[in-house]
């Protein structure tokens, strides 16, 4: 077996003193696809977060290895340069400053050398025409007035552009119309290859047919509760979250 | 004598007659036409008949006694400073592109040009004493029409000045490019008084740019100088008029401004004042909004670090119906700077529909320091829109974690988020090459400790 890209051990995290993730553990090897699936307030986006390294959500048990090196420890820069990539549910905006200045420095940031203006276009307009984008868009603000759908693409056009290692995607199919995520998923399919590896944080099912994952797991409380292949989303499709919820509850009704 | 005792360094005491003839003395020097002197005068005697800040007023409860002096001194008139030329380098700011310019160290004249469709259209830029003898009557026509001064600061103003700039947009007269009126201060100067008289006549469409900047920004200097800079902003029925300021004064600088502006009917002026030097920096606006559907903006913007006091006194006074008013700061405060904002919409009763809106916000960089915006609202019209919105705090920790999590280290990501922050207000300026400069300035300004240079 290929050794691991990405493992998440046994981690713990918290937001101001409430525990949120309970010592999840996953493996992804190169070329993988695992969507982790879970209701409202199960911890997705707290482990998205988390992943990344926002200074928000405190780390206090476990670790997070990419290329078998811990990164608990590093900036969220520094992760990302690494190759570690997070598709935001929310994308922040940020007044002022342009996206193609934003996009040249991230890429920049990603290579650890000034990329040349040509070569940044060309890659650029490629990224754009293929998730039918207009090429202005790149002069307006960051994420600054974006519609829900402009701001998803807008994280895929980041997520060609960087070419990670390993990306999160955080809900990315929230707020999308169906044409819309059929683009968002044809962009996160062409980013993907053997060399790396996609997590999906998802609350429904509806991505999946677009983006067929290897590993499907369901995430209740803050653990995974259950992992299979892509016909357990077919379960969850059909039955809902409500049977994995049931022992979770009782657990925390009797500690 | 009553002001034997004197309670602080900074304050000196004021003797009339002394100033009488140093006003008279500089007016012969620089051969002003008698009507001058008498305005001059005037004005001085305005000045004597006030008192000094004490620092119990509203809009002067923060401002730091020991560093802004109260003063009047008659600035150092070198030789050649009756508005003759003088050889010297470029003002740095200086334009590539503009349709006039005038550059002044020190009350001489360094560069006056005007092209020529500007000039042909009637159009106006010069060094005020030049003004005030090749065009007497215009000069006497506006010259303080604004109103009687604000203060003693303003007051003195108008009596010690020793450089100015007239600018004037005959009526329909319109210039797209940008006129630069450029100060190079020499700091060995001691005390300046600036005069900027701007009117644009009906319908007409015009834009200053007034840029300073000290010659020698790494001298150490005896005495702090206090510069004082006098803007009267005339803008006639359906005139656009455009007035930016950017202002880097020498680190050892007490410097306050009062600028008014004078709407006329279905008028607009529209300043925006970027300051990045000086130890104090005052700036007080003050827009006249008597005429049916104005427009007046401000823009402030300024990056504070050291131990600078950078404040914004401001008033927009509705009395005509139907004018808006709009005021836009945006601060960045690094190390120990201090910023202070007080804002003032005042509405006469007949200022009906009137539109006034302020936006304070201040973004502070590190634990030391601090902002205080304090907008104020006095109504007295029943039928009208006002909003004020004031905030001082850090960079939001989610647009920098947002830029990190794409691989930008945090002083970039920070840099890229103050920047973006500043430049909504620095696209207020009309010339780009301004606000390119106005870019670098608030660069160089963030760059962290050692002397500012």
């Amino acid at each position: 077996m290929t050794p691991p890209l990405f493992e998440i051990d046994a981690l713990q995290v918290a937001v101001e003193d409430k525990q949120i993730v309970n010592g999840l553990s996953l493996t992804l090897r190169p070329g993988e696809v695992h969507a982790i699936m879970g209701p409202n307030g199960s911890g997705k986006s707290t482990l998205a977060n988390s992943l990344m390294g926002h200074p928000r959500y405190t780390i206090h048990g476990g670790d997070i290895r990419l290329e078998g090196e811990s990164v608990v420890e590093l900036a969220p820069d520094e992760r990302a340069r690494l190759g570690l990539f997070l598709a935001f549910q929310y994308p922040t905006d940020i007044p002022g400053v342009s996206m193609i200045n934003f996009l040249r420095r991230a890429m920049s940031a990603r290579r650890g050398e000034e990329i040349p203006v040509r070569e940044f276009r060309q890659v650029l307009n490629e990224i754009l025409g293929r998730l039918q984008m207009d090429e202005q868009f790149v002069r307006r603000y960051v994420n600054d007035g974006f519609s829900g759908g402009e701001k998803k693409r807008a994280e895929i056009l980041q997520l060609g552009l960087l070419e990670p290692k390993v990306a999160v995607m955080d809900e990315t199919d929230s707020g999308l119309d169906i044409d819309a995520l059929r683009i968002v998923s044809e962009g996160i399919n062409t980013f993907h290859s053997d060399d790396n590896a996609i997590l999906l944080i998802t609350h429904y099912q509806r991505i999946l047919r677009y983006v067929q994952p290897d590993h499907v797991h369901v995430l209740i409380d803050g653990r995974i509760v259950e992992s299979g292949d892509a016909s357990l989303a077919e379960r969850l499709e059909r039955d809902g979250y409500e049977p994995f919820m049931a022992p979770a509850k009782e657990e925390v009704l009797t500690s | 004598m009553t002001t034997a005792t004197l309670d602080a360094p900074s304050e000196s005491e004021i003797k009339p007659d002394d100033l009488r003839a140093q006003v008279e003395a500089l007016s012969r020097s620089k051969g002003e036409p008698d009507w001058l002197l008498a305005f001059r005068l005037a004005s001085l005697e305005q000045a004597l008949g006030m008192e000094w800040w004490t620092g119990q007023e509203e809009s002067w409860r923060r401002t730091p006694r020991e560093r802004l002096p109260r003063r009047a001194r008659v600035g150092n008139v070198a030789g050649g400073s009756n508005g003759t030329s003088i050889s010297a380098p470029p003002h740095v700011f200086a334009p590539d592109a503009h349709a006039g310019m005038v550059h002044q160290i020190d009350g001489r004249v360094a560069a006056s040009d005007l092209a020529a469709d500007a000039r042909a259209q009637g159009v106006i830029i010069k060094p005020l004493a030049v003004a005030a003898r090749e065009h007497a009557g215009l000069m006497q026509e506006w010259l303080g029409v604004v109103g009687p001064p604000l203060d003693r600061y303003d007051a003195f103003g108008r009596a010690l000045w020793t450089q100015g700039v007239f600018v004037y947009a005959p009526r329909g007269a319109v210039v797209d490019e940008s006129l630069f009126y450029l100060i190079t201060q020499d700091v060995r100067q001691g005390d300046h008084w600036h005069y900027t008289l701007v009117v644009a006549e009906r319908e007409s469409q015009i834009s200053l740019i007034d840029a300073a900047d000290a010659n020698d920004r790494q001298a150490k200097i005896g005495e702090p100088p206090l510069i004082h800079a006098s803007v009267e902003l005339i803008a006639e029925d359906g005139a656009n008029l455009q007035f930016a300021s950017v202002q880097r004064w020498h680190r050892q600088t007490a410097a306050i401004s009062t600028t008014r502006g004078r709407v006329g009917r279905d008028a607009s002026i529209r300043v925006t004042t970027a300051a990045f030097g000086a130890d104090l920096d005052k700036q007080r606006i003050d827009m006249d909004m008597s005429q049916n559907g104005g427009f007046a903006e401000m823009r402030g913007l300024f990056v504070g670090d050291g131990k600078q006091h950078i404040e914004h006194v401001t008033r927009q006074h509705h009395k005509g119906v139907g004018a808006t008013s709009d005021l836009l700061i945006r601060g960045v405060l690094t190390d120990e700077s201090q910023a202070v904002q007080y804002g003032l919409i005042r509405i006469e009763p007949e200022g009906q529909k009137t539109n006034a809106h302020q936006t304070m916000r201040n973004l502070l960089l590190d634990d030391g320091a601090g902002a205080d915006p304090i907008p104020m609202l006095e109504i007295e019209a029943d039928d009208v829109k006002c909003s004020h919105a004031a905030a001082v705090g850090p960079v939001d920790p989610d647009q920098l974690f947002y830029l990190q999590a794409r691989g930008i280290p945090p002083k970039v990501a920070e840099r890229m988020v103050v920047r973006g922050f500043l430049s909504e207000i620095a696209d207020g300026v009309p010339d780009e090459h301004m606000r390119e400069v106005i870019d670098e300035l608030v660069e160089i300004q963030l760059e962290p400790a050692g002397p500012a240079s």
